[in-house]
């Protein structure tokens, strides 16, 4: 089982006919992903790699049901595509552009709230569940070299790391639920603790792990809800960026969130208030799948 | 963040309906004594620059004529208020103010945050820190945006009188909606005056507004931050400004071995790793996903080789997953052929798998000093063999001085 995907989710493209929306939907198709459709309003009745592309996401929901978008739209679209999205009745949009404007951001983010939908990203590399579905670039050409199936849960900032996190549990002889790139933004559609406690309803998820960074209030909502006891199962946390603190603070180092703005969301202090929270803190990858095996998992 | 400066900031409010005093840049002397004729009689001069405390600093004067406009102007230009050089003053006309207060909007999360207070004319940090409670604060939904009945409901908990509360609340609905228009990040009045008679006016005014809206905005895109005094930040950013491929971000730092990562969290990782090691690194660094471009990416690499500090370079990257190794590999070529750098004296660690891989390594093969790490390589490992190798050229450099 799996998280927001499974074998079953039919998936439309929205931006279909750019570049990298073209090469991620060859790659998923291949995986196995139910990708039934496209939209590029002016571009309807196009294919690509033989999905039929629709002018608007009305006219694909008319067609086929749809569970998910995956939005390649530049950042200035992206608030209409994704209100477009909402409007149609989509319950998971996964978001790939990185630069969105705050004003687009929180708009689309209040707006999926309130239609009680699921949005990832802004800013994302996409999520997969081995074996059963993957949404966006994920695992580029290889996704089975990186993720093999298994009882994992896995959320990270970024993309990158969420790989290098695949790639250590399949060292250690483990694999993964469902691993998502929650976004590197300062503001995301879902935030951690949500991954985390989707995660905690998966009969087939045993274990958590994450990847943090400096900047928000990610990390100290999951040790909140970890320490009131409505996340129980083991949660792995690997939080880089402490090197930060030896600069001075607002000072922004890659990913937008990943600024500090004040003591409480340093790398230190988060690895602090997670551990007291009962969090299982490590400094290196190398680290997560032997804690795992001493945990039983 | 885009700061704009006080004219373009006061321009775009009463563009927006709002009451601003009328006023005008000017970038000369004479430019500053030609403002009475489209406003005579009491005006102040303000050094334009995007800070608080002018007042304080005696970077905001009265002067009324068109002789003592020129003379305040021809004394504050070319000086430095605050750290900000001064290359513009601000002429306004004089409002005799009968009280002042406090408003501003932040973006920095979900959604913008109203802040306000009866107590303006002051710094926001020090009232903040002395009478927090006299400052009121909220969130708009930014699906509904700022009702005027919520505005004045902000207005009587921070406890301005009654009669003073529907226009109070008007300017603030204004001031929203002109705020999320420009794709504010910040929006400060302060004060937000009431003239003797009785009238608002928005006096000081400063706007941040969002770098990457500035496709909405092209007038706005080159109040740019000035560009960094190192010469190879400065190329950097300039490289970064020339095209809107992506971004890419070189910050000098006062370690020995270069760093060059994509960016976000594996660029975080490996810093947090090379120190772990004993290793210090030269700078942090920013480079773009997108490999059809590979110019900024060779910006960025040409600084960390112009750095005289480096004495060994990683190149740490995740396990690529949708560009393509090569084009990075290539792009590491170039410059150091191009730098002439004799790589036997620059150790460098490669960690980068992924597509393109077979010609990456057939890129660097024979080449004295360089270390393309076998594919399954941790990062971790990657980050201690550089440490270990630039601690040892270290050595005989340090043996010669």
């Amino acid at each position: 089982m799996s998280i927001l995907v499974n074998a079953s989710t039919q998936v439309i493209v929205q931006g279909i006919t750019g570049v990298q929306a073209a090469f991620d939907t060859q790659w998923c198709l291949q995986y196995g992903t139910r990708i039934v459709g496209g939209v590029t309003p002016g571009r309807g009745g196009e294919r690509v790699h033989g999905v039929e592309v629709f002018d608007t996401v009305r006219r694909a929901t008319a067609r086929h049901r749809v569970d998910a978008s995956v939005l390649y739209v530049p950042p200035a679209a992206v608030k209409d595509a994704a209100l477009e999205a909402l409007d149609a009745g989509i319950r998971l949009l996964v978001v790939t552009a990185e630069y969105v404007p705050q004003h687009d951001v929180v708009t689309i983010v209040a707006a999926a709230r309130r239609a009680g939908a699921h949005l990832v990203g802004c800013n994302t590399n996409g999520l997969i569940a081995p074996g059963l579905c993957k949404l966006g670039g994920i695992g580029g050409m290889s996704p089975a070299e990186i993720y093999v199936p298994g009882r994992v849960g896995v959320v990270s900032r970024s993309g990158g790391m969420l790989a290098e996190i695949g790639l250590a549990l399949k060292a250690g002889g483990q694999g993964v639920s469902t691993a998502v790139g929650m976004g590197g933004d300062g503001t995301t559609g879902m935030e951690m603790k949500d991954y985390l406690l989707l995660f905690e309803r998966d009969p087939e998820t045993d274990a958590t792990v994450l990847f943090g960074e400096p900047g928000t209030n990610n990390e100290q909502q999951v040790a909140e809800r970890v320490a009131s006891g409505s996340i129980r199962k083991p949660v792995v946390a690997l939080i880089a960026g402490q090197f930060q603190e030896r600069y001075p603070a607002g000072m922004s180092f890659g990913h937008a969130a990943a600024m500090i703005t004040d003591d409480t969301k340093t790398a230190s202090a988060k690895r602090q208030m997670l551990r007291s929270a009962g969090v299982h803190v490590v400094d290196s990858l190398e680290e997560i799948s032997p804690l795992l095996k001493r945990l039983g998992l | 963040m885009i700061r704009l400066d006080e004219a373009r900031t006061k321009q775009w409010l009463r563009q927006a309906g709002l009451p601003v005093p009328t006023g005008a840049a000017a970038v000369s002397a004479e430019a500053a004594g030609a403002t009475v004729s489209s406003f005579a009689g009491p005006a102040v001069v303000k050094a334009m620059v995007p800070t608080g405390r002018r007042g304080k600093a005696g970077a905001v004067r009265l002067a009324d004529d068109a002789r003592a406009r020129a003379q305040v102007a021809r004394e504050l230009l070319g000086t430095q208020v605050n750290g900000f050089p001064v290359d513009a003053v601000y002429v306004e006309e004089c409002i005799s103010i009968k009280a002042e207060y406090y408003f501003a909007l932040v973006l920095d999360g979900a959604a913008p945050r109203l802040l306000l207070s009866r107590q303006g004319g002051v710094e926001i940090e020090s009232l903040s820190r002395d009478t927090p409670e006299a400052i009121v604060q909220a969130f708009v939904d930014p699906l509904e945006g700022l009702a005027p009945w919520a505005a004045s409901e902000l207005w009587l908990q921070a406890g301005v009188a009654s009669s003073e509360v529907p226009m109070l609340a008007a300017i603030s609905c204004l001031l929203y909606d002109a705020f999320c228009r420009a794709d504010g990040l910040m929006l400060e009045i302060n004060p937000l005056a009431i003239d003797a008679s009785g009238q608002a006016q928005i006096v000081g005014a400063m706007m941040g507004v969002d770098p990457h809206a500035m496709f909405r905005h092209p007038d706005w895109a080159q109040s740019r931050d000035p560009l960094p005094g190192n010469p190879r930040e400065r190329a950097v950013e300039l490289a970064n400004r020339r095209s809107p491929n992506g971004e890419c971000q070189y910050i000098e730092l006062d370690g020995d071995i270069g760093l060059l990562v994509g960016g976000g969290g594996a660029g975080l990782y490996q810093h947090d790793l090379l120190l772990s090691f004993g290793g210090a690194p030269a700078n942090h660094c920013v480079t773009p996903p997108l490999s059809a471009d590979n110019s900024k990416l060779k910006a960025v690499l040409t600084a960390i080789l112009s750095n005289p500090s480096v004495r060994g370079l990683l190149v740490g990257f995740n396990f690529a997953q949708m560009a393509r190794t090569d084009v990075r590999v290539r792009t590491l070529v170039e410059v150091l052929d191009e730098m002439e750098v004799d790589t036997s004296r620059l150790p460098i660690v490669i960690r980068l798998f992924g597509a393109g891989e077979e010609q990456s390594r057939a890129m660097v093969e024979g080449r004295a000093n360089i270390h393309y790490m076998p594919r399954g390589t941790t990062l971790r490992e990657a980050a201690q063999r550089i440490v270990e190798l630039t601690a040892a050229a270290r050595q005989p450099n340090e043996a010669a001085a």
